[in-house]
């Protein structure tokens, strides 16, 4: 085989292997519905409805891999300030301890509320369905089907959005 | 026959039974964060209790059947928690943390440095936040204040809406700092920011000879309110004469613009700085 042949041959590796790997990550993104019909005082751009959700839902996509790996590495791309800090105290506590969590993702229903009037904060509802399973070593403890009511302020960073606070406000079983 | 079956229903119900005793577990349905609490347990011997809060994870033996203290410190973080009992099988019970009084402020004010008399261009963001920093969704007054240098404070209460108050405010028409402040209680955040001068209003030139050519003047360039343009600023001066067109572009100092340009024949000037256009001078022959 010549080296252009071979080149081209790489070349076609590494794009279908590029192209698996965004299929495969797009495909495993938690499924999230934004709602931002009553958001004010500044109304969102189309752009930024479309970064917000895939960005949420990355968000949770790291935490779930967080969560369940021990690994507090993972929370660097979507989660900032306390929300950072308080899920990393969270997976040393579960390291510690020797605790998993795993959550099963069934869907986030996100209502946008507060968008601030420069652009730098965005206040949201989030209904989220999962399934949280806890396991104690490899042992499994405890395992819930559950709704959660969380109230998420997520800011900007320099190429996505990022949550900044996650809160649960009520849980509904 | 009937002796195995009766053997396995005694067997079936002590495993129920047993089962029943760890099954009891009853933290409060409600506590507010960073409070002292109890958690009833039922059953005997020794079990193993995990308390999995939003950001907190805690495991500790304890005796089934008796009272399990859980200190402040362990629910700080408000949200949902899952307590769970394993005493051979386990079970499990939730208890929400409520955020505790509203004690701290984050505040967000925007732009840094706004022109003049410029309306609704300054936003102040407040979010309201226990001690713990949890967030505090509870309706929450907040003051928002405006410090000018010169001059009366300004104040204004806004009700928080799920830990969120905000305002909008118009600059000041003199330039120069102005605190912008929110309160809550006993505690404060301030911010500055600096108001300069808006847009450069009735630019004005004015020619004068210089040898072969001809010194181009601004008057002390300010905005509509008579504050001073900051220096810096620049103002575009445009030649039109014989040897066709000319853009000089020259930053402001100590308050004007100036330029020494040469003129052929008959020359028509113009000046500009950003959107505003000031007079035109005609000049003749180079004066």
């Amino acid at each position: 085989m010549s080296t252009g042949a071979r080149t081209w041959k790489w070349l076609a590796l590494a794009t279908g292997s590029l192209i698996l790997a965004s299929s495969v990550t797009a495909k495993d993104l938690p499924q999230v519905r934004l709602n931002a019909d009553n958001l004010g005082p500044r109304p969102i751009e189309d752009l930024t409805r479309q970064v917000v959700s895939r960005d949420y839902a990355n968000a949770w996509e790291s935490l779930a891999y967080a969560l369940a790996g021990n690994r507090t590495d993972l929370l660097e791309g979507y989660f900032t300030g306390w929300a950072r800090t308080n899920l990393s105290n969270r997976i040393a506590d579960q390291r510690r301890t020797g605790i998993r969590t795993r959550y099963v993702d069934h869907g986030h229903t996100l209502e946008a509320i507060f968008y601030s009037p420069a652009g730098d904060a965005m206040q949201l509802r989030d209904q989220a369905r999962l399934e949280i399973q806890t396991f104690d070593g490899d042992k499994l403890i405890d395992s819930e089907q559950v709704t959660l009511h969380y109230i998420v302020l997520m800011t900007p960073g320099a190429d996505r959005w990022l949550v900044r606070d996650l809160e649960v406000l009520q849980a509904k079983e | 026959m009937h002796k195995r079956i009766a053997t396995l229903v005694i067997f079936l119900a002590l495993a129920l039974s047993g089962s029943a005793r760890a099954a009891e577990l009853h933290p409060p349905a409600e506590v507010k964060a960073g409070s002292s609490f109890k958690i009833v347990t039922g059953g005997s011997g020794q079990a193993t209790l995990y308390l999995i809060g939003p950001y907190s994870v805690s495991k500790r033996l304890v005796n089934a059947g008796s009272e399990v203290a859980v200190e402040g410190g362990e629910v700080e973080h408000a949200g949902r928690y899952r307590a769970i009992l394993c005493a051979g099988n386990c079970t499990s019970a939730d208890f929400l943390v409520r955020p505790a009084e509203a004690a701290r402020l984050s505040m967000l004010v925007h732009p840094s440095r706004v022109p003049v008399a410029d309306v609704n261009a300054i936003s102040a963001v407040t979010f309201v936040f226990d001690r713990f920093h949890n967030l505090v969704t509870a309706p929450t007054p907040v003051e928002f204040k405006v410090i000018p240098k010169l001059g009366p404070e300004l104040s204004q209460t806004r009700t928080s809406d799920h830990g969120v108050a905000w305002v909008r405010m118009t600059s000041d028409r003199k330039e120069g700092p102005v605190k912008i402040g929110a309160v809550l209680g006993k505690t404060s955040e301030i911010r500055v920011v600096q108001q300069v001068a808006a847009d450069a209003c009735h630019l004005h030139i004015k020619s004068t000879p210089a040898g072969h050519n001809v010194l181009l003047e601004t008057d002390p360039v300010r905005d509509c309110a008579g504050n001073s343009v900051p220096d810096g600023t620049v103002v575009s001066f445009t030649k039109v004469d014989d040897r066709g067109k000319t853009t000089v572009d020259v930053p402001i100092k100590k308050g004007i613009a100036k330029v020494e340009v040469p003129v052929a024949g008959t020359a028509h000037i113009t000046v500009a700085s950003g959107v505003v256009t000031g007079n035109e001078l005609s000049l003749a022959g180079g004066h």
